[in-house]
């Protein structure tokens, strides 16, 4: 028992029924063996029905912003997303928060530093079933600095003109400066706040397989 | 000094605002001129987040000091003015009270078209006069430039006669807006 996920994502495809049932059939178990980890079913971002949105306090008042290039990957080694792995790489240097002055300071040194750190990136390989949905578990990289974090959300399947989605949902509070986001005059948060919430609603196709 | 006004002088109330008012007019001119001189920055969004809160306070206190105008007597204008006088006073005294609401009016309704909202020191975020459009906010910028500089050209004259006045024509008409004086 080397590889107590590997068997428990085996056993789990072997014995879910439903959602993953197609992927099962077509990836035999020795193939699966083969694979890092045997993911039952591979969900990819529709970007054109998805949003990674943020809220902040900008001089004692709400305003949010959205980063509108970003890539997901979740695997499900079962029926759903728990055991799972969530892969999250964003382009900070696309953030739009509909003014470009605004933007321009956001991408700066003192800021987000997009010149040297162009993405932000979150990897979870821990997803445990809550009572309200599912928690990802895992390590948030933001201007070069990794924390664990940890981020609920809900998962919901359907079948859409034959393709099987999933719609992942959810929102997490994010400490900028826990990430370094503020240097110099930037790390006063009376006028930019330091608690910035992201929330994100995902739409996700399965990928063939 | 009565709180109301007389026939004679104004009371403490309308000198109250009249004076709060100039000195926070001074702060809105030192606080938006620093941020001019600033580039993009924590420091700029500081001093505009100031500056709009005092326009805030103004707009709020020349609401209240035009109410109380209303339901009180106020001094009239000195006999000895000629009648073209009397007309220029009374419509540079009309056009101060329209810039001090067409100001700050102006600077929300600017950063609403922005796309930031504004709130009053933090404590109260007001509604979004107009939606966010960048033709409009920067139409309003040149607007608000326009409407404070001819507020201080109107405020200056406005010293410059009470000078006069008291000094040429050595009458009340500025005694009667100063604290600790007789009439």
């Amino acid at each position: 028992m080397r590889h107590p996920m590997l068997w428990q994502a085996l056993a789990a495809t072997l014995l879910a029924g439903g959602a993953c049932d197609a992927v099962r059939a077509a990836a035999p178990p020795a193939a699966a063996a083969a694979a890092p980890a045997a993911v039952a079913a591979r969900y990819t971002l529709d970007p054109a029905k998805s949003s990674l949105e943020f809220t902040f306090l900008q001089a004692g008042a709400k305003d949010t912003g959205r980063f509108p290039r970003f890539a997901v990957t979740l695997d499900c080694p079962g029926a759903d997303p728990a055991g799972g792995r969530l892969e999250v790489t964003v382009e900070v240097a696309a953030v739009d928060t509909g003014d470009q002055d605004r933007d321009d300071v956001l991408r700066s040194d003192d800021l987000f530093a997009v010149a040297k750190f162009p993405r932000a990136h979150f990897l979870a390989t821990r997803i445990v079933k809550t009572a309200a949905g599912y928690e990802a578990d895992g390590a948030l990289t933001i201007r070069g600095v990794t924390r664990d974090t940890k981020v609920p959300f809900t998962f919901r399947e359907a079948t859409e003109g034959g393709v099987a989605v999933g719609y992942l949902t959810g929102k997490t509070v994010v400490r900028r400066l826990d990430f370094g986001v503020g240097q110099g005059d930037w790390k006063a948060t009376d006028q930019a706040g330091n608690e910035v919430t992201v929330s994100f609603a995902l739409r996700l196709t399965r990928a063939a397989r | 000094m009565p709180l109301r006004n007389t026939t004679r002088r104004w009371g403490a109330i309308a000198q109250a605002f009249h004076w709060v008012i100039v000195a926070l007019i001074v702060v809105q001119v030192t606080l938006a001129g620093m941020a001019d001189d600033l580039p993009n920055g924590m420091r700029k969004l500081t001093l505009l987040a100031r500056h709009k809160s005092v326009g805030i306070t103004i707009l709020g206190l020349v609401i209240l000091r035009l109410a109380w105008r209303w339901v009180n007597e106020h001094p009239p204008l000195p006999e000895n003015l000629k009648r073209y006088e009397q007309a220029l006073a009374r419509f540079s005294h009309v056009a101060l009270y329209v810039l001090l609401v067409a100001v700050p009016l102006s600077g929300w309704t600017m950063s609403s078209a922005r796309g930031f909202p504004v709130s009053w020191f933090g404590f109260l975020q007001l509604p979004d006069l107009v939606p966010k459009s960048r033709p409009l906010y920067e139409a309003l910028l040149t607007t608000h430039h326009t409407l404070a500089w001819t507020l201080l050209a109107l405020i200056t004259l406005h010293a410059v006669a009470a000078l006069k006045h008291h000094f040429w024509h050595k009458d009340d008409v500025l005694k009667r807006m100063l604290p600790f004086t007789r009439t």
